[in-house]
């Protein structure tokens, strides 16, 4: 054997033993895998490096030039015919079918895109969102409405959602006297109710009095005679017929839904509309979250 | 063929430089132009909405506003769609600001009315209790400078060539007729919808004042 050889293993014998000692000393627990690879790791490293080192070493001292010389010589210098190394051969025709896929596939038509990530991202958090939140239960519902209403519907309504004193419709009622009067005058058409526009002027003087009064008061007492007019579309109780027109009692998932997609203008003003800013389940969120609110 | 380029290595260098730049010119440039267009349906700034720009800038919204929406799905949800390179293509310059002491304004125009920035300008604590914001007073005496936004809109449409209509020309009549024809309608509309007596009145004398051009801006921002 060649001293190179054994100089260079004993030396790989040293650094190992001197591993063991840093493990010793350090109490490394050598069952938890991740140490354990580290530490076959350094052992191969030590190998490796002085095994292969010292053959070479070895090598360039005894070794003698051979093989066929090929045709070309450079001012007396020649060089020798060697096959391409195997290893080196595959790995250049692996780049170059790399390349084809990278060029054609990988790269140009399948590109990485700051909006793709965000695309996918969205759709994969709200399928999530929409499988966990698909049975919440009103308590959930609640907080969940009361979080989306504090960043989005709080800066115009009010954190407690009484409408700022009459900046904003007022959470803690459904309407004012005023509100049903102007209504009754004016008609309304813009929510896209499936029973369609309420035209001006269904009830007038007394009538449209006696009715704001019933409505205003929340539907409480005796109905007047001019409320079967309203019950027509908005229904007996007054809630809206099932979602076919908007619901007189109370903020209900069809009325939050209407209004968030049409905005909604009245005598207060003018609440512009939130097309596709909330999934159905924070919608749902939100109309519980405005049932609780009112007194 | 090419052994006199090897002998003058300077020149070899620029040569090289030149090829290499040129590439990275025809890879870079096309991409930049498309996105720098303006996105479809998009108009230039009205000289009411630039007078606004003005004061968006002279009050120093941008310290503490930014304008722009990152894709990102906490921003998207609590701002709206992200932004585009192609909304700001009449932007000169454009206020993305970098710094977000108040929330982004790129498109506070969806979610709020003159109504409301009339009262938060007034008063922020008045319609959010929590707010830091100073408010703005001064902006409903102050009178905006509608004859320099004019002049913004002349200079955009002959340099850039902003697409501007025939209504903005380069001279102090066609100033006065504009004011009167298309600016007042524009901040009378504005100064209705703010339900603020004074800034109304102020508006029907013919005069407007800034926070009329400034509300006429932020309800630009979609």
């Amino acid at each position: 054997m060649n001293s190179f050889i054994v100089k260079g293993l004993a030396l790989a014998g040293v650094l190992v033993i001197g591993t063991l000692v840093v493990i010793k000393q350090m109490h490394i627990d050598l069952s938890d895998p991740i140490n354990m690879i580290t530490f076959l790791g350094a052992i191969a490293i030590a190998a490796l490096t002085f095994g292969v080192g010292a053959k070479y070493m070895a090598q360039m001292k005894s070794d003698t030039a051979s093989g066929e010389l090929a045709e070309e010589n450079w001012d007396g210098i020649g060089e020798y015919k060697n096959e391409l190394p195997a290893g080196w051969a595959y790995s250049f025709l692996g780049t170059m079918i790399w390349a084809v896929w990278y060029f054609f596939w990988g790269y140009p038509l399948n590109a990485y895109s700051e909006i793709g990530e965000y695309n996918q991202e969205v759709k994969n958090y709200n399928k999530k969102f929409e499988a966990i939140h698909k049975n919440a239960s009103p308590e959930v519902l609640k907080e969940m409405g009361e979080s989306i209403f504090l960043v989005q519907c709080a800066p115009c309504h009010g954190e407690t959602g009484d409408g700022l004193s009459g900046k904003a419709q007022d959470f803690s009622k459904r309407f004012t006297k005023e509100q049903v009067l102007a209504v009754i005058k004016n008609g309304q058409h813009k929510l896209n109710f499936p029973l369609g526009a309420m035209p001006a002027g269904m009830a007038q003087g007394k009538d449209a009095q006696a009715v704001a009064k019933y409505v205003a008061n929340g539907l409480k007492g005796t109905a007047p005679t001019a409320w079967t007019t309203c019950a027509g579309c908005h229904g007996t109780d007054g809630k809206g017929n099932g979602g076919t027109a908007p619901s007189l009692a109370g903020y209900n998932l069809p009325l939050v839904k209407h209004v968030l997609a049409n905005g909604k203008t009245g005598i207060i003003g003018h609440m512009p509309a939130f097309p596709g800013r909330f999934t159905p389940v924070q919608e749902k969120a939100l109309a519980a979250y405005l049932g609780t609110l009112k007194q | 063929m090419f052994h006199w380029l090897e002998k003058n290595p300077f020149l070899f260098a620029v040569g090289v430089f030149i090829v290499i730049a040129f590439a990275g010119l025809i890879e870079i440039l096309p991409s930049f132009t498309n996105a720098a267009r303006p996105i479809k349906g998009l108009k230039p700034y009205t000289v009411l909405q630039l007078a606004g720009k003005e004061v968006y800038k002279k009050d120093n919204c941008i310290a503490c506003h930014s304008q722009l929406i990152r894709p990102f799905k906490s921003e998207t949800d609590r701002y709206g769609k992200y932004s585009l390179s192609g909304e700001y293509a009449y932007d000169r310059p454009f206020l993305w600001g970098s710094k977000r002491t108040g929330p982004d304004l790129h498109r506070v125009g969806n979610y709020r009315t003159p109504d409301w920035h009339a009262n938060h300008m007034w008063n922020p604590k008045s319609v959010v209790p929590a707010s830091i914001m100073p408010a703005y007073k001064h902006q409903f005496k102050n009178i905006a400078d509608l004859e320099t936004a004019y002049a913004e809109a002349v200079t955009v449409k002959k340099v850039f060539h902003t697409p501007y209509g025939n209504d903005i020309q380069p001279s102090k009549a066609a100033f006065e007729k504009y004011y009167k024809t298309t600016a007042l309608p524009e901040a009378l509309k504005i100064a209705k919808a703010m339900k603020n007596k004074d800034v109304l009145a102020m508006v029907q004398q013919g005069k407007i004042p800034e926070i009329v051009a400034l509300i006429a801006y932020l309800e630009r921002l979609k």
